[in-house]
């Protein structure tokens, strides 16, 4: 049967790899060619990385940057960051990306999955959003550019829009738990699951493995994103990366 | 030398890395003269059944193809796409596919399926290896390959089914009618269970 | 006197392709006279060596008495420093902060193997990441440069980051794995050149470097040799020296309790120092890290001379990957796999032809010796 896939999730800016907390105070964690080699020793069961910069810089992936990454890859890679047209989306998957991410474009122009889809897959396209807790009367927003634009989209039209067009995954990323390390938003998950038919997969929150153990536990089939688990250790956070081995994961599935 | 037919769909990067660090000689084709001289061939495809086979008859290639695999019986591995394609044509689309072994692309009727399963069926699954076939020697079955299909191949003979998976439903991953094999899965994004396929591909 | 023609030593496996090798009249070379005359006589791994570490182990611990923790351990991944982190907190009680720098080349084995002991014993990591865009082209300058004694940004950085931690934070011990069991022998500065140098490291990057060197660390030799220990009172010791180190032992040990990784080779925690080591550095240069290392364990009792022999006999790089690793050298230092072979096809150089502070360390070294401070040492 189909495992959960746990997914380490990897934030770009400047050239290197950075980990944030409520998407604020990057925190430089290092080289992401090497990051990307450990990863894949690791084996682990697929990758993202965004550029967090693109969009707020307004300009396009970094292409070398991207074939290099993906030339470490023997597992899926997911790649998102300043991607606005069907042109980018082709040479990303052309330069060894399995997945193209869309955030800002996607919710700017949401016809943009549907073009993206029909050349690359609609298997291909995922949409990321960051999503916060409204101040008052519960509820999320969708935010953009590196959480400091909200968007006009209420996050459940805008879910069954995308279910209407049909991609590849959702991936949902909880600004509140990010970095935080006490455990994924899951009554937000609960929430959208039910609305979706499509695969989703959550980031924002994960401190432990327990945590990821947690989710799937409640979700059956998921996909178990994390940053910080993966990038830091203890109570220092000390850069090292980590992943659990075939056995470790065993228990977890 | 393996072949891997770069037609425009599929990630002919990652297998040619592949056969790269295995040392093993291969080469990237495009052109339909070049296809001949490639003693196995590879056959990647992702996306939607129609644009593939477009994207493969536009290319020029298909009636070399055709012909060096049915007539020249020269062996090949068709991935995801590259797998269905090979059957008469899919519910995805209208356009006839190679007609390598019979069957038809179906898609996962999820109102039949109790667990009521997301698709893309798309992650980490197992193989059940029917045929005991020597692509698969020494693939760890419990770590499995990586999915990712919203459709599937239905043999319509049981001799063509490789593997069998199951997502709610049993279904087949990989088919073959002796040169020819096709894994729904894909290899070149499965760690060392898919480096060691490709290179029991190649000394099949 | 200069030796023109090939030879090798008749006890441990340095030979010519050390330029400034001599050898006496029964065909032994100066690094194992050294090791018996200098080296041997001093160091002590009996009940001497043991009462001697147990007093420095008080001190620490009354140093670190009602701190978070007593002392700094570098931790590489590597097996000395793997080793000494076991023996130091499970047979002396210590409780060092692990301290890991990360210069971009971490191997995935060495990271676990960092994860598997820290996590096996319990300890704290706090690790420093250097900046990589900056160390990158740091290293590209030293390729530029033509020197043997490229490992230098890597090595540079470790030891810079530690010594600035240490004295920031006012700890005054600082344990290293570095230790005369396996490195009795050292390489000889033709082949490496201290790599403390700051002055050199300065020069090579202000003539082929592309941009400034902000947040890199930078030491100085004054600074962490006489400043830090004897103004500050920070020392740095070697604890593997005190005790019987037995590698083979060593990595048996590991193995059972921690689930630890063997390396191919010494120093393949990083895939820069190997690939620098058993390639770049033979190929270009001539020179074999092996011939030390292997010297080192003969001398030690650890290797037969003609297993060494045996070895040395094939190239110390795997000719199955080597091109992928070249390759991936290049990838991550951002440049065309045909750049980096211009670099390895350009003249050699040496560090004499770039500013440095070799008369300090000449004269630092023969003080130190004088002294009785330091045995042994580079030449």
């Amino acid at each position: 049967m189909l495992r959960s896939r746990i997914i380490p999730c990897l934030l770009i800016h400047n050239k290197g790899l950075v980990k944030t907390v409520n998407f604020k105070n990057p925190k430089y964690v290092g080289d992401p060619i090497n990051a990307v080699k450990i990863f894949n020793e690791k084996e682990v069961d697929e990758l993202i990385v965004l550029d967090i910069d693109a969009t707020k810089e307004n300009r396009g992936p970094n292409l070398k940057m991207i074939k290099s990454l993906a030339n470490e890859c023997r597992m899926p890679f997911c790649y998102g960051g300043g991607i606005t047209t069907v042109e980018q989306a082709r040479k990303i998957i052309s330069l060894g990306a399995e997945k193209v991410a869309l955030s800002y474009s996607a919710l700017n122009n949401i016809s943009l999955c549907q073009e993206i889809g029909s050349i690359i897959g609609n298997q291909s396209v995922v949409v990321v959003l960051d999503v916060k807790k409204k101040k008052i009367f519960g509820g999320y927003d969708i935010y953009t550019h590196n959480g400091t634009k909200k968007s006009n989209w209420k996050l459940n039209n805008f879910i069954s829009k995308l279910e209407e067009i049909g991609i590849g995954e959702i991936v949902i990323n909880s600004i509140d738990n990010d970095g935080v390390m006490q455990g994924y938003d899951l009554p937000l998950i609960e929430n959208i699951r039910e609305k979706c038919s499509m695969p989703i997969t959550v980031i924002g929150g994960a401190g432990s493995l327990q945590n990821i153990k947690d989710l799937i536990s409640k979700f059956k089939i998921i996909g178990a994103a994390a940053g910080s688990l993966f990038v830091f250790k203890g109570k220092y956070k000390a850069v090292l990366i980590s992943y659990p081995n075939r056995e470790e994961r065993k228990p977890i599935y | 030398m393996i072949g891997i037919i770069d037609y425009g769909s599929g990630n002919v990067q990652a297998i040619a890395t592949i056969y790269k660090n295995l040392n093993i000689d291969y080469e990237v084709i495009s052109d339909k003269s070049d296809l001949k001289k490639a003693d196995k061939l590879i056959l990647p495809g992702v996306g939607a059944f129609d644009a593939t086979m477009q994207q493969l008859i536009d290319s020029g290639l298909r009636d070399e193809l055709n012909d060096l695999v049915i007539r020249k019986k020269v062996p090949v591995l068709g991935i995801c796409v590259g797998l269905q394609v090979m059957g008469f044509g899919s519910d995805e689309g209208d356009l006839p596919g190679l007609g390598w072994i019979p069957g038809r692309v179906k898609k996962f009727n999820i109102n039949k399926i109790e667990s009521k399963p997301k698709l893309p069926h798309m992650g980490w699954n197992t193989i059940k290896d029917i045929q005991n076939h020597s692509l698969f020697k020494g693939i760890d079955n419990e770590f499995g390959f990586y999915f990712v299909h919203s459709f599937y191949f239905e043999c319509e003979s049981d001799d063509n089914i490789l593997t069998t998976s199951n997502y709610g439903i049993n279904f087949t991953s990989a088919i073959y009618s002796d040169h020819i094999i096709g894994t729904q899965f894909h290899p070149e994004k499965s760690h060392g269970n898919g480096v060691l396929l490709f290179k029991n591909f190649a000394q099949l | 006197m200069k030796n023109t023609k090939y030879k090798v030593c008749r006890n441990c496996v340095m030979d010519t392709s050390d330029s400034k090798i001599s050898f006496d009249d029964k065909g032994i070379c100066d690094h194992c006279r050294t090791y018996y005359n200098d080296i041997l006589p001093k160091w002590h791994t009996d009940e001497k060596g043991d009462k001697a570490l147990k007093e420095i182990v008080k001190k620490i611990k009354n140093e670190g008495e009602g701190k978070d923790f007593d002392c700094l351990m570098g931790m590489s991944g590597g097996i000395d420093s793997s080793y000494l982190l076991y023996i130091m907190v499970k047979k002396y009680g210590l409780r060092p902060l692990v301290f890991h720098v990360d210069a971009g080349w971490n191997s995935q084995i060495a990271v676990n193997n960092i994860e598997r002991l820290v996590d096996g014993l319990g300890l704290d990591l706090y690790t420093e990441v250097i900046n990589w865009e900056e160390i990158r082209d740091l290293q590209l300058a030293f390729f530029k440069s033509g020197v043997s004694h490229i490992d230098t940004p890597q090595d540079h950085s470790f030891f810079a980051t530690m010594y600035k931690f240490a004295s920031k934070h006012n700890i005054k011990h600082i344990l290293t794995g570095g230790n005369y069991s396996t490195e009795c022998v050292r390489n000889p500065l033709e082949w490496m050149y201290y790599q403390s140098d700051s002055i050199q490291l300065k020069d090579i990057y202000k003539k082929y470097g592309t941009g400034k060197l902000k947040d890199y660390p930078v030491t100085n030799i004054l600074w962490h040799k006489v400043f830090l220990p004897y103004f500050k009172k920070i020392k740095l010791i070697r604890p593997l020296d005190f005790f019987p180190y037995n590698k083979d032992e060593a990595m048996k040990t590991l193995v059972d309790k921690f689930g630890y990784q063997e390396y191919p080779q010494k120093h393949f925690e990083s895939r820069f120092t190997r690939f620098y080591e058993s390639y770049w550095l033979p190929k270009k240069f001539g020179f074999d890290t092996r011939k030390v290392q292997y010297s080192s364990l003969i001398l030690t009792n650890q290797m037969t001379r003609e297993d060494a022999l045996e070895k040395l006999k094939h190239p110390a790089y795997d000719p199955k990957t080597i091109k992928q690793d070249f390759e991936y050298i290049a990838t991550k230092l951002g440049i065309s796999v045909k750049e980096l072979q211009s670099y390895m096809d350009a003249p050699n150089k040496t560090y004499k032809d770039y500013k440095s502070q070799d008369n300090i360390y000449n004269i630092g070294a023969k003080v130190m010796r004088f002294l009785g401070l330091e045995k042994g040492g580079k030449r």
